[in-house]
């Protein structure tokens, strides 16, 4: 306890980085992000803007100087660009790719936060070189514009005022709300994380989500099955070398997870490289049991702190609980009710099943307590696989047969296959709760008993009907599988077989690149990027812009 | 708006070992060699931007570097006018070992 105190005391009086009041400027919430929660994505003009220094660094000859200043009084530090002695007087430039702002009279202004950006280097060379800045520059590349901004007694005000609201706002726990302009939204690096388009829309004050939210993570996902591969880090490549000796090379932005099932070597350069580059590694034992990831959030507590806080009220678990219950208790009525339509011999049950599930179904909405709920649950978990063997179709070989569910271990193929399929699933989960940095081990609805991350079990909910038991029923009534190649079948426990487990993943990961239009923000996104949006969305719950959480019900 | 990725020629002639030893590696992590000096990198805008920004770090003013972005027409065209080989693209976004 005594460690967290003094960090946090450090904390607050650490100064404040001139970029930061440039974010700030921009948008309250985008400073929040970034100082209080730790979060950076750097997008493509973040990139470019250095690029721009790389640049002029090169060009110029020998005036060129760098400083890295920190000022205690101010509370503030800073890398000054660019130091000119002008007629005399030394001046700060600040380069800009953009365009400038151009006022009622069409003349050539800086933007708000550059001027504040540029006159708060002034203010920190004058208080730490101990001369008088007269004023900053702000040079405009895209259209080819110097602003002077003078440093006046408004223009030190103005930067003293803006230290302070940072300051106040690095204190508060309170998310600010998203840009009333939206048309910062679209140019910002954050957007994806912030999703301003969906806070808007549950909110009601928009219509039609633009998108800003990806549609797809492009980069591989790699599973390595075959135990004794190594796998290893090469300049920015993965290498991978196979027990044979055969290496294969990746290029290291193309691959979004590295997934080790049994015992394949990871090289403590790989993964320090995976952590790096935000690679999620994730562990399955060779039994298919999922066993856990490499954890890289650094920071970002404080999104976590707002998670305990939220989830530690009964009220609102409850509340998310029976969102999720209902969530997957349709979605498995739903898929019940496709496959009425060719299941001849079996429809009468079937439609019992179904009509009983929509009883039960109603009580969710009244249920009382997680314990009521859990029982629910069990009602609706029971009707489903009791009713799910009739789906399968006749010409489906024997082995291939299943009369309910059952694990720990799976005592036939079929259940086989859903026990590998959740743990897949499991990981997936795990990988977008990481990435967003919440903190798997505490949910609102799995109590935590094993060492199964409870948070991970409760959004595993959403798509435990479409992500696997959807692909596993279709592929075995294509008959796809195997009954004695792709299993291995000892006494009364069955598990996949290496040439089973291959089959099974390539089944999976195609089924996560297929497409699913959002039935409330109404864009398509493949489920592997629907899986992270759902985590993000779960965050809002409690941030006070939820409503769009658990919305996923197969039609 | 939400990134989309496109194709990348990326050419360059590097007047010093050790400097184009480090431009390569830095490449290889992008995309895939398809000829001496040519690249071929799939990618966002922001990793586009970051890889500039990576490249001017490493290249001096008497190196040359031509990156040239590739529409999805461009590539229909390029797949239809080479042999085969010389546009083989993998669309699986997994990979088992």
């Amino acid at each position: 306890m005594t460690i967290t105190s003094t960090e946090a005391l450090v904390e607050s009086q650490e100064t404040i980085r001139v970029n930061a009041l440039h974010a700030l400027n921009y948008c309250p919430r985008l400073y929040y992000l970034e100082e209080v929660e730790q979060l950076y994505t750097q997008d493509a003009s973040v990139f470019a803007g250095r690029r721009l220094h790389v640049e002029l660094e090169k060009d110029e000859d020998g005036d060129w100087q760098q400083f890295v200043l920190e000022s205690e009084k101010l509370g503030l530090r800073g890398k000054v660009d660019a130091l000119r002695t002008r007629g005399g007087q030394t001046i700060p430039y600040e380069h800009k790719r953009g365009r400038c702002y151009r006022d009622s009279n069409n003349k050539p202004q800086a933007w708000e936060s550059d001027r504040i950006q540029v006159l708060a280097y002034a203010l920190l060379i004058e208080a730490e070189l101990g001369i008088i800045v007269p004023e900053g520059r702000v040079r405009y590349h895209a259209d080819n514009v110097l602003v002077h901004v003078p440093l006046d007694d408004q223009g030190r005000q103005d930067v003293l005022n803006c230290i302070d609201k940072a300051r106040q706002l690095r204190m508060s726990s309170e998310r600010p709300p998203v840009a009333t302009n939206e048309r910062l939204c679209g140019r910002c690096s954050l957007s994806p994380v912030c999703l301003p388009e969906e806070t808007r829309l549950a909110q009601g004050t928009t219509e039609q989500v633009v998108r800003l939210f990806p549609e797809d993570d492009e980069r591989q996902v790699i599973h390595v099955t075959e135990a004794g591969t190594r796998i290893g880090k090469s300049g920015d490549q993965f290498k991978i070398t196979k027990r044979d000796g055969q290496v294969v090379t990746l290029p290291s932005r193309q691959v979004s997870q590295l997934v080790v099932h049994s015992f394949a070597q990871l090289s403590t350069q790989a993964i320090y490289f995976c952590a790096e580059q935000e690679v999620g590694v994730h562990f399955i034992s060779g039994g298919g049991r999922y066993l856990g990831s490499l954890d890289t959030r650094q920071g970002s507590i404080q999104r976590r702190i707002q998670q305990y806080k939220a989830l530690t009220d009964s009220e609102q678990c409850l509340k998310l609980a029976k969102q999720l219950v209902e969530c997957r208790g349709q979605s498995q009525r739903k898929f019940l009710m496709r496959g009425q339509r060719n299941a001849d011999e079996h429809r009468e049950a079937l439609e019992q099943t179904i009509a009983q599930m929509q009883r039960t179904l109603k009580g969710v909405s009244t249920a009382q307590s997680t314990a009521s709920l859990l029982g629910l649950e069990g009602n609706l978990a029971a009707l489903y696989f009791g009713a799910l063997p009739h789906l399968i179709s006749d010409n489906v070989a024997l082995g291939m047969k299943f009369s309910g569910r059952n694990r720990r271990p799976p005592k036939d193929r079929f259940n086989a296959l859903l026990s590998f399929g959740y743990s897949m699933l499991l990981k997936d989960v795990m990988n977008a709760i990481l990435t967003v940095g919440l903190e798997p081990a505490l949910g609102f609805y799995h109590q935590p008993r094993t060492q199964a991350p409870p948070l991970a079990l409760d959004l595993m909910e959403i798509f435990r009907v479409p992500l696997v038991d959807m692909p596993v029923m279709a592929s075995v009534n294509r008959n796809q599988w195997d009954v004695d190649e792709d299993f291995n079948v000892q006494r009364d426990q069955v598990w996949l077989s290496d040439a089973g487990r291959r089959k099974f993943i390539s089944l999976y990961e195609r089924r996560k690149e297929e497409q699913w239009k959002h039935p409330v923000t109404q864009y398509s996104l493949t489920y592997r990027r629907l899986i992270e949006l759902e985590v993000r969305l779960l965050e809002k719950e409690w941030m006070g812009e939820g409503g769009l959480f658990a919305q996923l019900v197969v039609r | 708006m939400a990134e989309s990725k496109n194709y990348y020629l990326i050419c360059y002639d590097i007047r010093d070992p050790k400097r184009w030893r480090k431009a390569y590696k830095l490449l290889k992590g992008y995309g895939e060699s398809i000829q001496f000096s040519i690249f071929r990198c799939r990618l966002s805008q922001r990793d586009r931007e970051q890889l500039r920004w990576k490249l001017e770090e490493v290249l001096a003013e008497e190196d040359s570097l031509l990156i040239a972005g590739l529409c999805q027409r461009c590539v229909q065209r390029i797949e239809a006018c080479n042999r085969p080989e010389a546009w083989d693209v993998d669309h699986n976004l997994h990979q088992i070992f």
